[in-house]
């Protein structure tokens, strides 16, 4: 174990916040909060915490609902390995959001062409999309109503930015914002 | 853990019917709920960012559901102070408007504050949203 390594690499990519392993709805809610409170310890604006604070809820909350593995517990209340990176961009000149999770194969193509899309709509045009699927309701499940990623791209001053990584036998999606 | 303490204070009655108010006390990551049925004030007050949304709204819905159908003749007034909702919430508060925008149309008589602090755009969006979607609802945008 090389701990220094690990603050080298934190320092190199500007990381301000991170967290790896389960992630449950208390700690979703308290990486948030405490997240929210660093940036503005930081001097960052209002704006920018609220759109960090959306962004950093909808990628945990997929990293439970979307997880390969996850424990489910009573009451519909999940638990999922993931990872949450929240850093400041030095070239960019922006605060980033990342994560990352283990996924089922199938949901490669699906999840794939769902960000394809949502990526291929302009911005301006975004708030009217999400409306329209929040009314439609085409993509709602029983934890969600499946918009997570226009959210996302909403609150995000890039296109969402993701990729699918096989390491040792094991498909990982990573999906990264930058607001 | 997510147990949302939900008590029943009051019974109001009118006519043949009755209804208890509805109480539940906010959690970091779901809004208050204070649903009087005789003053007829419904406000929801917090944020809202449940892993288990429809879980935490459906009873919610419910009660509004149920009040529509007793006490229709009533005006009611909803209070909405929402300072962060997650896309699940979003959807939730969607479905609430579509049924007050019927319950509006077959003639209830409904008004909602949509109230929010000055510097926050995004719930301010959220609100502007709202009227554009419920054209015939009655929808006031309230700064704090």
């Amino acid at each position: 174990m090389n701990i220094s390594k690990i603050r080298e690499i934190m320092a190199q990519e500007g990381i301000v916040f991170s967290f790896s392993g389960m992630i449950s709805q208390q700690l979703t809610s308290f990486m948030v909060e405490t997240a929210k409170s660093q940036l503005e310890d930081m001097g960052e604006n209002a704006k920018m915490t609220r759109n960090m604070f959306l962004i950093a809820i909808e990628q945990l909350q997929n990293v439970m609902s979307y997880s390969k593995e996850k424990d489910i517990h009573h009451g519909n209340r999940y638990t999922s390995p993931g990872v949450l990176v929240i850093g400041f961009d030095e070239t960019k000149h922006k605060f980033y959001i990342t994560s990352s999770n283990e996924v089922v194969a199938e949901d490669q193509e699906k999840v794939s062409a769902k960000i394809d899309a949502i990526n291929a709509i302009p911005k301006e045009n975004l708030r009217k999309f999400l409306r329209e699927k929040l009314r439609s309701a085409e993509d709602l499940h029983h934890r969600g109503a499946g918009v997570g990623f226009i959210e996302m791209a909403k609150r995000s001053s890039e296109k969402l930015k993701y990729d699918f990584e096989m390491v040792d036998g094991k498909l990982y999606f990573h999906i990264l914002t930058y607001i | 853990m997510e147990n949302f303490t939900s008590t029943y204070l009051h019974t109001y009655k009118q006519g043949d019917y009755t209804m208890k108010n509805m109480s539940i006390e906010a959690t970091k990551y779901t809004p208050s709920i204070e649903f009087d049925a005789t003053s007829r004030v419904l406000s929801i007050t917090g944020k809202s960012y449940p892993e288990n949304t429809f879980e935490f709204y459906t009873p919610i819905t419910e009660w509004i559901k149920e009040f529509l159908t007793k006490f229709s003749e009533d005006t009611i007034l909803l209070n909405l102070d929402l300072e962060y909702l997650n896309s699940s919430s979003l959807k939730a508060y969607f479905d609430l408007f579509d049924l007050l925008e019927g319950a509006s149309l077959k003639g209830a008589s409904i008004k909602i504050k949509w109230l929010y602090d000055e510097e926050n755009d995004i719930a301010e969006e959220t609100g502007e949203d709202f009227i554009e979607d419920f054209k015939d609802l009655d929808i006031e945008l309230v700064v704090k």
